[in-house]
This record gives C-alpha cells, structure tokens and sequence, in this order.
C-alpha cells in the first residue's frame, strides 16, 4: 500500500469516519486516494484551513472523539496554528495531519514548506514528523493515544510527500503505552483518606469544578459527592454542563463574569475543593486574594497544574472518575443548608440587580440575556450551545441552561474569535441528533464567515444566532469602562446580512423588536435546517456582574454605579 | 524569592524537537540558560540534556514540572549549585521498570 492509503486505512482503524481538510500540493497524494475512500471516510470541504481546525474542535468536544484534519503544507499548516493552539489551552483531542514536501526538499526553502514540527512544538501534545512510509502505521497509532489519553490535546503529523507516495505493508497497529508517559498516575490512598477528611471536618465546603470533569466522563462521580456530602458547586466556563443547571446545589459559573454565589462563596469557604480546572486568572481574579481563608485540594489529572497559580493543601493527581468515587466513598453525609444560605442571598442580590434588568427590562432595545434565555426556553434547556467570543460569549453562558452534558462548546482558553461558526458546524456533523445553537458577535461572525459555504455545501443545521450590536462589544464593554469611553476602532459598520445568507441559501430573519423574539426562536428551532437569526441587540449592552481585572473575586461591579455589598 | 544557579538534568527519549521544546520551556518564562549540553545517558536509547539556569525555586519547579509533562520525556531533576546529583540513573530506570511491569 502507498503511504497514503495506510494513513487512511489507519484513521478508519483508529474510528475516524469524518475528516475536516482542504487540499493542496504537498498533500494531493492523500487526497487522490480519499477519492476511493467515499463509502468509510465523510470528508468536509471548508472554506479555509481555520475552519476546519475550529470545526474539528467543536466535532471533537460534542462527540467526545478525537477530531481529525487533513490540510496542505505551508499555507495550510500555518492556517491552522490558531486552532491547534487553541486545542492545547482547552485539552481537546485532535490529530491534524500536516502534507510537507519531499524529505529530500526538507531545509531548502522548497515551494510551500514550512517548519511545522518547529511552529507546532509548544502547542501541541505530540508531533512528529513522517519521512517513510513505514512509519505511518505507527505514527498515527501513537498519535489518536496521546491525543486521547491523560489530559487530551492536539497532535500533529506533518506528512512529507515521499512517505505518501511511498509503497510499505500496511499492519493494523496499536498503541497503548509509551514508556515515557503516564498518562493515568496512581493515586495514593493516603491522599484520598486525607482528602475525606477534609472534606468530613469541613463547614463550608465549596466544589469548583472544570473540563477535566467532561473530558474525564467523571459527571455521575462529581454528583454523588455533591449529593453526598451536601456541597454546593460552581463551574468553570469550560466545566459548564458538566451537572445539570436544575441541580439544587448547583451555583453558577465562577469568575470575571461568573454568578455572584460561587465568587463570594469562594472569598468564605473553609475548603475549597477544585476539580479538573486549573485556576485560570479569569478564574481567580487576583490569585494573592484567592480563597485565601480556605484549605484548598486539588484534582487534576496534570501534575503540572498542582500549585502551579494556586498554592494548595492538598495535591492529587488522578483522574477524577477514579478519585472521586474513592473519595466518596469515605464522606459522611451532611446537610450544609446553614452554608447554602449565602447562596441563596447571593442569588436573590443577583437576579434583582443583574439578572432582571437584563433578561426582563421591559423596555428599550432588546438586550443579549433576553436572546439567550428564550433559546433556553424554546430549546427546553437541550441544545448544544456554542459561542464566538466576546459579549456573546458571556452572555451565552451566564444565561443558558443545560440538561445534559457537553452542551457548552466555546473557546476558553486562548479566547479565539472566528472560532464560533466553524465549532458550530463541527459540533452538529459531531452530533446531528441534537440541536446545534450558535451564539456569535458580529465581529466575531465576519472573523469566519466563509463557513457559511461548508454549511451551504453540507446542509449542516446549524441556528446561528447573530447578537448584533454594530461594535466590537467586548473591546467597547473594557473601553466604556476602563478607558474613559475613548471607542479606538471598535465601531464597526455591518453588511447587508439578509443578502449574505440569500446568497448562500439559508433561512434568515432580523429581529429587532421585543415582541417578535419568541416567535423567530421558535421559527428557527421548528426544523432541522441552517438558520441566521440577526438579533439587533442594545448597542452598548453591558456584561455585569464583573470582578474587574486586577480584583479579588468577590470585589463585584453589579452595574456601572453599584459594587456588591454583602457584608459579614 | 531568591535566585539560585540550578542544574536541571532531564531524560528523554532521541526525539526531535524535544531540545528547542526545552530550551522553549526556559525562554518563555524568560529564564536565561548559561549552559545546555545533550548527550547519550548510560541507559540505552534514553538521552540526557543539563541545563544551568540562574533562576528561583518556585520557577525551577514549574519549569521542571512542564518538561516531564512531554510525552517523550521520563523525567527531570533539579539541583542548586553544586549539590551533587543522586543516583538519577537508578531513578530512571526503575521509573522505566515499573511503568513496563504496570503494562505488562
Ligand atoms: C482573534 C481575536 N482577535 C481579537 C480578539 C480581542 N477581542 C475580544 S472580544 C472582541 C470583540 C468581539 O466583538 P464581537 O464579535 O462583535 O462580539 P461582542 O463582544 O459584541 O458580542 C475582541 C476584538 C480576540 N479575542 N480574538
């Protein structure tokens, strides 16, 4: 077989059924044979490079597989740097395969190379470079290994032309073990005993909860301590839809624009229990301040993030589907009701001073919360909800509720714009059987709005919801707020929208009255087909409550004028 | 927090890329590097890198931590001036052993 047929053949082995690409030179060999591969092998023809990588990450995180990519040398690499960076910050699985030229041309400036394994090392999991067909086999065996296992993340084979074109004999491989790595540490008994412990003797415990949850298939295990040991729970941005948003002890998301309770809760507990998150300073605010009156444990399945922003008490390396049942297993059941006072108090300050004059203000313009909660009604809290990042993207996750989890797909980590639409129709190809919500900005949806091609191509049912205030939002929300209104380039004049989504045949409407939002959610969510929903949103719509940068997290703005004042 | 002259050692398998992901690791933080030097280490197909680097406990740690996260690393060692390494081979290849033995 030439190495191109055994790198196909090898991604069906490993369970690929779709590939996200684009083609080119250095990678035509692949291509030529994908032609045959049309009965095992969906291949989705983007638009440009950033979208297949964005879409293979929102494929990726819907349907908890490994996302696989396949573009062209130099060019094409390099148009897909922005995504893999983006995987490493939020651990999601991809195996991106690189074309490259010949490795007779490698070092000599030859016609589209580029030094991808040099570009790509410090934001990928694992890369490699094949030079012989021989080693192809190996190298993607190795690749979906890495790529899944212990904290996942991208992985990059950059494919040289001679090994695709090359002839070797094609044997299935497998990896499961790497004598380097170690994926799945042993935890030790003594920490889980001494976590119990403190969780036992604790008052106030709180639970902060991430990703490493939904990556770690650990949602059930994460809810029995809750429900055991009566903790009340915050989540991380990427951590949300890991419980569901019913749950009694449930408190929000935690951080720069996070719920009130689990900030203040954070600033008041005895112990703090994190669990597969890794204090990101959006997280902590400022991390001198942080809980610091707290006993702090640690669960993570990356040593590395053990007291790496957070000093902690307790460190436990694991996964958490296996420490936390372990844990569990040791806590006395407990009635915190005294404790989740404060949540309640907290919750009531923040539906009257944020949630309400957001979801509900009766008048004026129509705010981005409204938008957000009538998805959530119309959708009964199931879809997928995806976001571009900005307003839109905090909006749509303070005001969305989930009923299942990995329903909230966004870009955390390196915070990417453009990444909303891509993701979006990655996640629906991932999981077509649910319905696929996208919230974006109209910046963010003009940074990767050539996908609307793939979605005309593809018939992917994607709603796109376009939270359009005419500024870059988020840049204007900091400008308005921190800058002294000096708006520096963040006015944006739009396009003619209804005349882009004729142009690629999708259904389209704008709303910019109150009074016909429920009515056009309900339109869009009636089939199963793309939708552009261009909401004409408050142009200076404001995202509160907010923990301002350089503050410790319960140092909350409840408006412009107002700051929490909570009290003992 | 003090800085110190550390010694680094890390043991990795022969795979490319891994020395500029090493000194990588050193320059984001903006910690300089006086002194890199790689060579086979006595166990076979292992490599050994020491790096000396004039930097704080606390950031030594962390760099530390982020090499053995690398796949193709087995693991990394620190030391202050010259305090004298111990027994790193030994580590490694019982490190080596038990994670044989654990697949076996
Ligand atoms: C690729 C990229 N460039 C710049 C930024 C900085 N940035 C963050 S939010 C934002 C404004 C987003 O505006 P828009 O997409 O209209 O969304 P809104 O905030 O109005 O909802 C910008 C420019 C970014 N996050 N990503």
């Amino acid at each position: 077989m030439s190495g191109a047929d055994i790198l196909l053949q090898s991604l069906i082995d490993q369970g690929i059924d779709t590939i996200f690409g684009y083609p080119g030179g250095s990678i035509m060999p692949v291509y030529d044979r994908l032609y045959d591969y049309g009965d095992r092998l969906r291949h989705i023809l983007v638009r440009h490079e950033q979208g297949a990588i964005h879409a293979a990450q929102g494929y990726a995180r819907a349907k908890h597989f490994p996302g696989a990519v396949i573009v062209t040398s130099g060019p094409g690499a390099t148009n897909v740097i922005t995504g893999i960076a983006d995987a490493m910050i939020d651990s999601t699985p991809l195996v991106v395969i690189t074309g490259q030229v010949g490795a007779n041309l490698l070092g000599t400036d030859a016609f589209q190379e580029t030094d991808v394994i040099g570009l790509t090392g410090p934001i990928t999991k694992w890369n490699y470079q094949i030079r012989r067909p021989e080693d192809v086999a190996w190298a993607v065996a190795r690749a979906f290994y890495i790529a899944k296992s212990g904290r996942p993340g991208p992985v990059v084979l950059d494919f040289a032309k001679n090994a695709q074109t090359g002839m070797a004999e094609y044997k299935k491989e497998q990896c499961s073990f790497i004598r380097s790595y170690d994926p799945y540490p042993e935890v030790k008994l003594a920490d889980i005993a001494k976590a119990a412990d403190m969780i036992n003797a604790s008052k106030r415990p709180l639970i902060v909860y991430g990703q490493g949850i939904i990556l770690g298939n650990a949602e059930k295990e994460l809810l029995s301590v809750i429900e055991k040991a009566d903790i009340p729970a915050g989540s991380t941005l990427l951590g949300l839809s890991g419980i569901p948003s019913d749950c009694p002890n449930y408190l929000g998301m935690v951080g720069m624009h996070g719920n009130i309770a689990p900030n203040v809760m954070t600033q008041k507990c005895d112990l703090l229990i994190a669990v597969g998150m890794r204090f990101d300073d959006r997280v902590t605010g400022k991390t001198d301040e942080y809980a610091k009156q707290a006993k702090i444990i640690h669960i993570d399945i990356d040593a590395a993030e053990i007291n790496k922003n957070v000093k902690v008490d307790l460190g436990i390396i694991g996964d958490a589907k296996t420490v936390l049942p372990r844990i569990e297993a040791l806590l006395e059941k407990k009635d915190h009701s005294e404790w989740k006072k404060v949540a309640a108090k907290c919750r009531e300050i923040e539906e009257e001073k944020v949630i309400g004059p957001e979801c509900r203000p009766g008048k004026g313009y129509i705010n981005m919360g409204e938008v957000v909660e009538t998805v959530a009604e119309v959708t009964k809290d199931s879809a997928i909800i995806i976001t571009d990042v900005g307003e839109n993207q905090m909006i749509g996750a303070r005001y969305s509720r989930y009923n299942q989890t990995r329903s909230m797909i966004t870009s955390g980590g390196l915070g990417t714009m453009g990444f909303g639409l891509p993701a979006a129709i990655g996640a629906k190809i991932g999981a077509p059987e649910r319905p696929v919500c996208l919230f974006v900005g109209d910046g963010g949806l003009q940074m990767t709005i050539q996908e609307l091609g793939t979605i005309m191509q593809e018939h992917t049912g994607v709603k796109i919801v376009l939270l359009n205030n005419n500024w870059l939002g988020n840049v204007r929300l900091w400008q308005e707020l921190f800058f002294n209104e000096r708006y520096s380039f963040t006015r944006m004049l739009n396009p003619e929208y209804k005349l882009i989504a004729d142009a690629y045949g999708i259904s389209y409407k704008v709303v910019n009255r109150r009074e016909d939002l429920r009515a056009a959610v309900e339109e869009m969510f009636a089939d199963d087909k793309p939708y552009l929903l261009n909401v004409e949103v408050e142009e200076k719509g404001m995202v509160f409550p907010m923990v301002p940068p350089g503050k410790s997290v319960s140092e909350i703005m409840l408006n412009k004028k107002d700051w929490l004042e909570y009290g003992e | 927090m003090a800085n110190n002259l550390y010694e680094i050692t890390v043991y990795s398998e022969n795979q490319v890329g891994l020395l500029s992901f090493i000194a990588n690791t050193f320059t984001r933080r903006s910690i300089n590097i006086e002194s890199l030097r790689v060579f086979p280490s006595e166990i076979p197909g292992v490599h050994k890198f020491t790096i000396k680097s004039r930097t704080t406990e606390e950031q030594i740690l962390q760099v530390v931590k982020q090499i053995e996260k690398k796949v193709d690393v087995h693991k990394a060692f620190y030391y202050v001036d010259d305090e004298r390494h111990v027994r790193e081979i030994e580590a490694v290849q019982a490190l080596i052993d038990s994670r044989m033995e654990e697949n076996r």
